[in-house]
């Protein structure tokens, strides 16, 4: 099995922020805090073009390079998890991250942040048992040890957003990008993954 | 000599709370908290088939 990758299909989101919405009901994210976004570029001009941005789960995190505590580990497949009482909120991740995953939960004086939040593939953290009252009040919710897959791709109306194995996602979006006749635009792949599709 | 004794002994009591210091030296860029559950799950085959087959049913083209 390849490493977990996400890709969002810019030919086929239409903003609706379902993925956002589901990501925060499913995980009870609190407020402020965004695992997920839907970035429009050339918003209001001919070739508009939505993309919805996570962590990408990257194949070399940059997060987990400039971490200064180390609180970053990535499982078998790629997924890149962090622990949140290892985490001083420095927010070097933050500035090291090419698509702005890490989130803070506070804002207060002497610029304290809150322990960093960001998108966990739905594979929760590393507190106590999966899918424990704490891991879920932590990470959200552990969909992967359900054997699920994460939410934001899975109820994508459009299925502009795949969520998986990363040869299998590849496979789909070469076979629409043959079908359409365009070019390759898997936004964000090559960055985190070093590799085109 | 009895300014003696008390330096001798604040030494002694200094060197003692020194060698009960005990110092962890860290290696830089290892994961040092607790263990994943999900880590020994995820690398069994059957988790990996369990979630190829859930990409086919939901993700893939129909």
């Amino acid at each position: 099995m390849a490493r977990m990758k996400f890709l969002c299909d810019s030919e086929r989101c239409i903003e609706c922020n379902g993925c956002v919405t589901a990501c925060k009901n499913e995980h009870e994210v609190p407020w402020g805090v965004n695992r997920r976004r839907v970035v429009t570029l050339e918003d209001g001009v001919p070739g508009e073009r939505s993309i919805s941005v996570a962590c990408m789960h990257c194949t070399d995190a940059p997060c987990a390079a400039v971490c200064p505590v180390d609180c970053f580990y990535t499982t078998d497949d790629g997924i890149v998890l962090h622990d949140k009482d290892l985490c001083i909120g420095c927010g070097y991740c933050f500035y090291a991250c090419p698509f702005g995953a890490p989130q803070y939960p506070q804002q207060e004086a002497f610029g304290v942040r809150g322990k960093m939040d960001k998108c966990t593939f739905c594979a929760g953290g590393p507190e106590g048992k999966d899918n424990s009252d704490e891991e879920r009040q932590k990470y959200g919710k552990n969909r992967i040890a359900e054997g699920k897959l994460p939410l934001c791709a899975e109820m994508c109306a459009t299925k502009a957003l795949l969520a998986g194995d990363g040869d299998m996602v590849a496979d789909i979006y070469r076979e629409r990008v043959t079908k359409r006749s365009t070019r390759p635009q898997s936004w964000g792949w090559l960055t985190a993954y070093q590799e085109d599709v | 000599m009895r300014r003696h004794i008390v330096r001798a002994s604040a030494l002694a009591a200094l060197v003692t709370l020194i060698t009960g210091c005990g110092v962890t030296v860290y290696e830089p860029g290892v994961y040092k908290g607790e263990k994943d559950p999900l880590l020994s799950m995820h690398a069994k085959p059957e988790h990996k088939a369990q979630l190829q087959e859930r990409f086919t049913k939901g993700q893939a083209e129909r």
